[in-house]
């Protein structure tokens, strides 16, 4: 049983309420709970025994009222209808990584497993607005990390992340992780919920927020935290100069662990934050086996295939190469034009320099062969 | 003493016969009209004394009766003024009944007695079946379209009167004036590069197949549309007469008589429904998508227009044609448009590709302001983009729009031979008969109707548009899966996500 203390089913109902507890910081929070028991801390606060330096003068009486007035029945049975649980470092379940992390997080709301603490962890980020090359490199690498028994960590975002973690549910390898802004009944972005229900059903969903809260701006940083406290090793795949995934990147080196980015054209604007890693000397991951090597699960020139099971078998690598052989030469050359990076569609056909029926028959079989892609406005390799 | 004058008033863009009737009769000095007048009808009153009076004729001070018969059509604008004061002179004796037998009478009056044009010219005086019909001079040589020979062009209420006392002649008519130099078309080869977006325009001026251009600000897509025009063949002379007829009737400037080349309408995107589609209080005028009949219909910033005013478009799109009811009875207008639009994939611009700032909810919330029958309706559906000024260099000099005006003769006359006007106009047993697939292109349609990517009516217009593709091509009978495969490529979906989606 978790968090044993009083009424069983226990799932921590004490800590998911002075998680409750308004402004309760993590900082607070850490500094009143300590690795006390839970229920007694609840106590203490109820009754007014907190130490006043824990939150100062205002706040204890704050917290002392609110506790008063809190609905316990009412929080344990939202746990339970979720299946989720509140865990503290006095819980030998709560992830070692976040109590000893530079920013410890004193309480934790989970669904789905409890995360394999040997196993090693790497936090796949990046934009929301990714290229679909993105979006497939994220896909690849999920699938083939998760396939070589890594566990993919990632935000449960739009576009590289959810993308990532698709890849590895696919693979059906690793369990994933999924680490959220947002109280766990609170599904964000709600395109998502999908992948947010598969995440916890093969994985695990974790969120430091209390039930309930709504996905504020502040939540993100402090979760770029905890993701950088779970891996071994952060891959951004595609990101720009400035946002969440470059905040992802400086709480990783805050912490040491590795930062690897994956290359991208000098003409995608998503690209612009991983360059600027790259050229900061951060180490390039061209694949899977890159990163592998970097986790130390595989060495140097090992041999795509070699190197690990699933890794190299990503959904789009066979047709890249399957299609070779009955590509006619307008499609060939398309395909050459399209290596120098996405273009319109319009600038392919004017650069192609054939009739523009042709062209877009080509193009079209060229994406019935998913060799080509296109997102709103561009055309580019799949 | 009774006078009966003719004249006519305008429904919709149709002239109707009007008969002035004028008593004049002793008592209290009055003046009324009776039969529908509107108000700048009523007005006549006040305009047709001053210019009696002004004219140095004699204002009869007796009581004057007008009625407007049939009585059960409303009469609207001030262009039986003339005809009142012709009858009211006539009634009155300064002259001869006999004078006026076969006469008709068309003009808005001055009150310093000018007579001035009035808009419809042309179907009014189609209306009148008199052996002369007196018109503003200004307005003859739209008239003589109608009735040549017959017209009587006149300035002033002076030269009418004494043309029918015998004491002068009619006035000569004025030379015909030479047809003002046609304004120059803007030619498509000030475009260069995007071959795709010319293609399309090449397609959709060919086959009359609805066009929408999305893309950036500064792509060029007002450019491309404003090209469109200068593709399209001549009218015909129904066609011109049409509409000539449409813009003389909405009050539209005539510089040059007939009007031969098709009309180009670009409607701000703040335009009301009325505007749009025809109106009006009691009386619809034609809109805009009338006065784009036989020519284009220009719809910048699609995106910005209400959606109750789009979708208010799908009637014409379908019918050619649009109904406006009203208070004092309905109408209806021709509207037989190739309609262009261009609209930003995004309210910022940039097309929710990563150069987006805008939220991915305001981008659905801009793209569903497009009703999906309303999108289903256009034909083709393309993407234009800024070009690389480097490529362009490369390019070479474009296609002039002479050459493509060709090649888009040679398919609308192939549609003609199909007993259309253009091939999107084919529908269900005509496309079975003159765009049969071969078995490529059927497994192509089915797959794409198997992905979902099309409607039944997409697909019909898919059909329509490997038709048109196949004709500029080699005009050959059968349509392949290249043809389909073209056709499916020029129809992207507007998606909520991602801007534009290919299917």
């Amino acid at each position: 049983m978790d968090d044993a203390t009083g009424a069983s089913p226990e799932r921590g109902v004490h800590a998911a309420a002075l998680a409750s507890l308004p402004r309760a910081t993590p900082r607070r929070l850490e500094r009143l709970l300590g690795r006390q028991d839970p229920a007694r801390v609840w106590k203490k606060v109820q009754t007014g025994q907190m130490a006043k330096w824990v939150a100062g003068e205002d706040l204890h009486d704050i917290w002392r009222d609110h506790a008063r007035g809190a609905d316990l029945d009412a929080i344990a049975a939202r746990l339970e209808s979720l299946d989720a649980w509140a865990t503290t470092p006095a819980s030998r379940r709560h992830p070692l990584a976040f109590i000893h992390d530079l920013d410890p997080a004193p309480i934790l709301f989970r669904r789905g497993r409890v995360p394999d603490p040997t196993a090693p962890a790497v936090a796949i980020v990046g934009t929301r607005r990714c290229t679909p090359t993105g979006r497939s490199v994220a896909m690849e690498l999920g699938a083939g990390l998760s396939g070589a028994g890594v566990t993919v960590v990632s935000g449960l975002a739009l576009g590289i992340d959810g993308a990532a973690h698709r890849g590895a549910l696919a693979a059906d390898g690793a369990p994933v992780v999924g680490v959220v802004g947002s109280g766990l009944d609170v599904v964000y972005p709600r395109g998502n919920r999908d992948l947010w229900e598969a995440v916890s059903a093969a994985g695990t969903l974790l969120s430091e927020a209390p039930l309930g809260a709504e996905p504020e701006g502040w939540r993100f940083p402090a979760r770029n935290r905890l993701l950088a406290a779970l891996a071994d090793v952060v891959v951004v795949v595609e990101s720009k100069r400035a946002g969440g995934s470059m905040h992802t990147v400086e709480e990783a080196i805050r912490r040491a662990v590795t930062v690897m980015a994956v290359p991208g054209s000098v003409r995608n604007p998503a690209a612009e934050g991983t360059n600027l890693l790259l050229s900061e000397g951060c180490p390039p991951a061209c694949s899977t086996d890159d990163v592998l090597v970097a986790l130390g699960l595989a060495t140097a020139g090992t041999s795509a295939v070699a190197g690990s099971s699933g890794a190299a078998d990503g959904p789009a690598e066979p047709a890249r190469h399957a299609g070779g052989a009955s590509l006619d030469p307008l499609q060939q050359r398309l395909l050459e034009l399209l290596d120098d990076g996405p273009v319109s569609l319009d600038m392919l056909v004017l650069r192609a320099a054939a009739p523009v029926p042709e062209a877009l028959v080509a193009a079209e079989g060229l994406e019935r062969l998913g060799l080509l892609a296109r997102d709103g406005a561009r055309v580019m390799r799949a | 003493m009774l006078a009966t004058v003719r004249s006519a008033t305008l429904v919709g863009v149709w002239g109707h016969p009007v008969s002035v009737e004028v008593h004049v009769a002793d008592g209290l000095p009055g003046f009324t009209i009776v039969g529908l007048p509107d108000a700048s009808c009523r007005e006549a009153r006040d305009r047709v004394r001053a210019a009696i009076v002004s004219s140095k004729l004699t204002w009869p001070p007796k009581r004057i009766t007008v009625n407007l018969a049939p009585s059960d059509v409303p009469k609207s604008g001030a262009g039986l003024d003339l005809a009142v004061a012709v009858g009211v002179l006539v009634a009155d004796g300064q002259l001869e009944a006999a004078s006026i037998a076969d006469l008709g009478v068309l003009g808005q009056l001055g009150l310093d007695g000018s007579v001035r044009p009035v808009p419809g010219a042309l179907p009014l005086v189609d209306a009148m079946e008199n052996s002369s019909i007196v018109v503003a001079a200004r307005d003859s040589a739209v008239a003589e379209l109608a009735a040549p020979e017959r017209v009587r062009p006149v300035n002033c209420l002076k030269e009418v009167f004494e043309a029918l006392a015998g004491t002068e002649p009619w006035p000569v008519p004025p030379v015909a004036r030479s047809a003002p130099p046609a304004e120059s078309e803007p030619d498509l080869s000030d475009i260069a590069g995007q071959p795709l977006a010319r293609w399309a325009l090449e397609v959709a001026a060919a086959g009359g197949h609805h066009l929408l251009l999305v893309g950036p600000p500064g792509a060029g897509k007002t450019m491309l549309a404003r090209r469109l025009v200068g593709v399209l063949p001549d009218l015909s002379h129904a066609e011109s007469l049409e509409v000539t007829r449409v813009h003389s009737a909405g009050g539209l400037a005539l510089p040059g008589g007939l009007i031969t080349r098709p009309p180009f309408r670009a409607p701000h995107h703040s335009s009301s429904m009325a505007a749009l589609v025809g109106g009006g209080t009691a009386r619809a005028r034609p809109g805009e998508v009338s006065a784009a009949t036989g020519g284009v219909l220009f719809l910048d910033e699609l995106g910005e227009f209400a959606p109750s005013v789009l979708d208010a478009l799908r009637q014409p799109l379908e019918e050619g044609m649009i109904r406006v009811a009203r208070s004092q009875g309905m109408v209806e207008h021709p509207a037989r448009f190739l309609l262009v639009a261009a609209m930003n994939p995004c309210p910022c611009g940039a097309g929710g590709t990563v150069g987006c700032r805008c939220a991915p909810g305001a981008l659905a919330r801009y793209q569903r302001r497009l009703s999906g029958p309303f999108v289903d309706r256009l034909d083709l559906v393309v993407r234009v983009d800024r070009p690389d000024p480097a490529d362009l260099l490369d390019a070479g000099p474009s296609t002039p729009s002479a050459e493509v005006a060709e090649r888009v003769a040679a398919v609308r006359a192939r549609a003609r031979e199909r007993g259309a006007v253009s091939n999107g106009e084919l529908s269900g047993p005509d496309l079975e008969r003159h765009a049969p697939l071969d078995r490529a292109a059927t497994e192509v349609l089915r797959a794409a109707l198997a992905e979902g990517r099309l409607s039944a009516r997409g697909l019909r217009r898919v059909r329509t548009v490997a038709r048109t593709i196949r004709d500029l091509e080699d005009g050959g009978h059968e349509l392949r899966a290249q043809d389909v495969l073209a056709a499916l490529s020029l129809r992207m979906r507007l998606d909520g996500a991602g801007g534009l989606v290919h299917g």
